[in-house]
């Protein structure tokens, strides 16, 4: 008996709690109904409330003139406001600038910026912020990783050397006019103006890139005192002297930090957050499955292509032949089983979203036959004699879709030894020369143009020792001319004919094997009113108002209470018109 | 006594100078470009440059670790800092005319010391919450265990111990989570909070956690060094001289108990300080094991450097505190001193 009491019991007791454990954090728990609107068939927006949101991520600066990307680079957009802005179609609308014109060679740009426009520091916005803020951003002490997109501008490459004291080719022309000058046309340059080292900063911010400086901008949110503790959370209040009447209609917005996806569906089941996008699989399938939550989830593209680069320098891959094979292999429609409804599959380079995108190109196709024939002709049909390294990132579907991509290969006598890396010797390796073979890669758009994804993977510019976004080393000299035609080209129309063919010739000499792009899935309570989905920015909040009954709001313990309470606000929102 | 203290502080010293030196070499042995960590996966191969220029990150590894090494600890007299290029002394924390500078960390943006004096007391704030329900729970569940052995209370104890020792503290930690905070809503579910009540409030749950975790080994130690104590020839004088089984379980033989006790806690403490990774990320403590974390993934070498410093700086401070504690605890100890 002695060793039922000393062994077994104990024994159960480990299995009783394991099982109780895995058991328990709500793994299997039905959704809590959301929180209805409290006047849904009344369109017109509401003033007040505050929007709370969080992320898995976190954040380095909201300096635009340092901003890495990733959530900082959706977050500025709501301090800073630019000359001109992206639409939530993706087009060029005007932000600052009242108008613009641009001279028939292309080379000069000149912007009208409206007048009485002011910051956060309530100071008025004049053309001589708009060349401040630039300077500063591109000045060559700014860690600014996007800087050399502006090198069509004259005068920059005197400017980052330190050679010149100004960007020549920025002028004011006036107190409310200013002017560009390009060393060449460049049909990117007036996105380039609503991306973030474009963005104009308070004077406050001075002339050079300083790390003390408090976010100060003409969005339409400001920074509230101590409202960034870093790691923690952002709190932004509305600039009531935002150039826009009326907007935004919120208090303000609070942004939670390094947020774990399971507590963030906690919280917004709870109602102390509002919107959610960092679902797991599970809980993403949960919200889909629930029709109570239809009318508030929706899918939301992420703009980014997925694929498999592959090293033209390297053999195999320095046959084309192995390369159409590999992407003939790719079966992307199990591919996209892996994220049920969120994965696209895809053959060719530009997500939908991107102008350019041809429904009607075939792209690559999954072709196993073809896939083996591609291998005879390249003089392999016994396949590769050795293991191919294969790097890849241990997060996401990464190790899955390693797993289906070394089984489809595997016929063709292509085996992959799968390693997994950390994400930053997954970059130093894949961005080096000669280090990877065949790689997972993706790429997500810095702004929504055509040549944001053709020209860093596929250019010969893009290609170094070290630093390659080339990371195939992929070069083609009719590939090259199309690029740098269409980035001079004015006319859209020419630019799309110009980009058709390009896409044509990295699906035929795949550099690539193009395989899915990437959704996310949007959920929010249904007294979120006025949020839709944009071509650029993950929270397009200066039109979000909230529609809740301030007594029926739910109120959860913790922190969201208090953090009303900063805004001088009760439970709920403030629903006065 | 003096001279054993004074030794062990040199051998400290000898072993933060070998850490800081391993972990500077192999922090650059990894294969990984800070530069591309700075500026971001789309950015081009000209701004990735002109970055790794900036920090200066493109000079040999020798020359680095010379300045790092130089830098660590100086003395500069007060008016000589102040007159001083600004930029020289801004990574530095000052203590009178010593300065440590562990650097400038690329993805906080600010320096190293700045970094984790705002870390550090956190961290505190949890090991010291979390010691405490170590050491409450695992000594009343030790001493109750040995009160009675062999009864259902042991047996109990026991079985409780297998389990929070087997339960990895994720698992403990969401299930608390999930209980006190999504279903009774008795708790919040993570953060730190913002005024002091809520950064109490706060610290129950991953205290708790840990608490429960390493309770269990406490309650295990306690309870097999208080039976074999109670074995020993003074206790059972105790005993023939009239003394209880309790008073001599809390007179007698708890106090051999509790220096085995002491060394785990100094050890325990010193590594919690350094961070508790699992707990700190789960809860959104905003301690140096969440931080770790993150300086890990984006390989920011000053920050790891610094860190791995801060953590074996306690563990070995913790040492030797815990050493200055043997001899006051244990007479055979000042004999042999």
């Amino acid at each position: 008996m002695s060793w039922i009491r000393e062994r077994l019991l104990p024994a159960l007791a480990v299995a009783l709690a394991a099982g109780l454990l895995a058991s328990a954090p709500g793994c299997h728990e039905p959704l809590q109904a959301p929180e209805a609107a409290a006047h849904p068939d009344d369109l017109t927006p509401r003033r007040g409330g505050v929007l709370h949101l969080a992320t898995i991520d976190d954040i380095r600066s909201l300096d635009p003139a340092a901003v890495l990307g990733g959530t900082e680079a959706q977050l500025d957009p709501l301090i800073y406001a630019g000359l001109v802005d992206i639409a939530a179609d993706g087009s060029l609308a005007p932000d600052l600038a009242e108008s613009w014109d641009v001279s028939a060679d292309g080379l000069v740009y000149r912007f009208v910026l409206r007048r009485g426009a002011r910051f956060h520091d309530d100071s008025e916005v004049t053309a001589a912020d708009v060349k401040r803020s630039l300077e500063r951003a591109l000045h060559p002490s700014t860690p600014d990783p996007y800087a050399s997109f502006y090198e069509s501008l004259a005068g920059y490459a005197d400017y980052v050397a330190g050679k010149a004291p100004h960007l020549a080719g920025v002028e004011i022309t006036g107190p409310y006019e200013v002017t560009f000058r390009l060393d060449h046309p460049d049909a990117t340059f007036p996105k380039l103006l609503a991306l973030l080292p474009a963005r104009l900063v308070c004077p406050g911010a001075g002339e050079r890139y300083d790390e003390s400086f408090v976010a100060c901008g003409a969005g339409p949110f400001k920074m509230t005192p101590g409202g960034w503790e870093r790691g923690r959370q952002l709190t932004l209040v509305r600039h009531e002297g935002y150039f826009r009447p009326g907007l935004p209609y919120l208090d303000g917005m609070n942004m939670i930090f390094s947020m774990p996806a399971l507590t963030q569906r906690f919280k917004l089941e709870s109602g102390a957050l509002d919107v959610v996008s960092e679902l797991s699989g599970p809980d993403a399938t949960g919200f889909r499955a629930d029709a109570r939550w239809a009318s508030s989830r929706a899918v939301e593209p992420f703009r980014q292509v997925w694929g498999e680069a592959m090293n033209v320098e390297t053999p195999p891959f320095d046959n084309v032949e192995v390369r159409r094979a590999v992407a003939a292999a790719l079966d992307r429609e199990q591919w996209a089983k892996l994220k049920p409804g969120l994965l696209r599959p895809t053959g060719q380079l530009l997500p939908p979203t991107i102008e350019g995108f041809r429904a009607d190109l075939p792209g690559q196709v999954y072709d196993p036959a073809a896939a083996r024939a591609h291998m005879v002709k390249a003089g392999l049909a016994g396949g590769w004699p050795k293991p191919i390294p294969y790097l890849i990132v241990k997060q996401d579907i990464n190790e899955l879709t390693a797993q289906l991509l070394a089984e489809e290969l595997a016929p063709l006598g292509l085996h992959l030894d799968i390693r997994l890396a950390s994400y930053p010797t997954f970059m130093a390796r894949t961005h080096a020369r000669g280090h990877a073979a065949i790689s997972h890669q993706g790429w997500q758009q810095d702004y929504p143009d055509a040549s944001d994804f053709f020209e860093p993977l596929f250019s010969r510019a893009a290609i170094s020792d070290t630093d390659s976004n080339n990371m195939s080393f992929f070069v083609d000299d009719r590939l090259e001319t199309l690029m740098t035609r269409a980035h001079r080209e004015i006319s859209p129309e020419v630019r799309r004919a110009l980009y058709d063919e390009a896409g044509s010739i990295v699906v035929d000499r795949a550099p690539w094997a193009f395989a899915f792009d990437v959704s996310s899935l949007r959920v929010w309570q249904p007294y979120v009113r006025g949020l839709r989905s944009h071509a650029q920015y993950q929270y397009p909040i200066a039109t979000v108002w909230l529609d809740r009954d301030p007594r029926e709001g739910k109120l959860a313990l913790g922190f969201g209470r208090e953090e009303r309470a900063g805004f001088g606000l009760t439970s709920g929102s403030g629903s006065a018109r | 006594m003096i001279r054993r203290l004074v030794r062990r502080l040199g051998s400290a010293l000898l072993v933060l100078w070998a850490v800081a030196t391993l972990t500077f070499v192999i922090a650059d042995l990894l294969p990984s470009d800070p530069a591309r960590m700075i500026a971001g996966p789309t950015a081009r191969a000209a701004d990735v440059a002109r970055i790794r220029a900036q920090i200066g990150a493109d000079r040999p590894l020798a020359v680095r670790y010379g300045l790092y090494l130089r830098h660590l600890v100086h003395v500069t007299e007060p008016a000589a800092a102040a007159a001083a290029n600004k930029t020289e002394h801004a990574d530095c924390a000052s203590f009178g005319p010593l300065h440590l500078d562990l650097g400038h960390s690329y993805t906080q943006r600010k320096p190293v010391v700045a970094v984790l004096a705002d870390r550090a007391p956190r961290s505190l704030l949890l090991a010291v919450g979390a010691v405490t329900v170590q050491l409450f729970v695992g000594l009343l569940a030790g001493l109750l265990a040995a009160f009675r052995p062999r009864s259902w209370l042991d047996r109990t104890t026991i079985a409780a111990t297998v389990v929070g020792t087997s339960v990895p503290t994720y698992l403990i930690g969401l299930t608390l989570q999930y209980a006190l905070g999504h279903r009774l809503h008795l708790l919040p579910l993570d953060g730190f909070g913002r005024t002091d009540g809520e950064h109490l409030v706060s610290l129950i749950l991953p205290a708790l956690t840990l608490g429960i975790f390493g309770a269990a080994y406490y309650a295990r130690l306690v309870r097999d060094d208080l039976l074999a104590a109670m074995r020993q020839d003074f206790v059972r004088t105790a005993r023939a001289k009239g003394a209880s089984r309790l008073r001599t379980l809390l007179h007698h033989a708890l106090r051999t108990t509790l220096v085995p006790v002491l060394t785990v806690v100094g050890l325990e403490l010193g590594a919690l300080v350094g961070g508790a990774v699992v707990v700190e990320t789960l809860f959104r403590w905003p301690g140096i094991g969440a931080l770790a974390v993150s300086s890990l993934l984006d390989h920011d070498g000053p920050l790891i450097l610094g860190i791995t410093l801060t953590t074996s700086a306690c563990i070995v401070m913790s040492n030797l505190v815990v050493d200055a504690m043997y001899v006051l605890l244990d007479p055979r100890m000042r004999r042999a001193s």
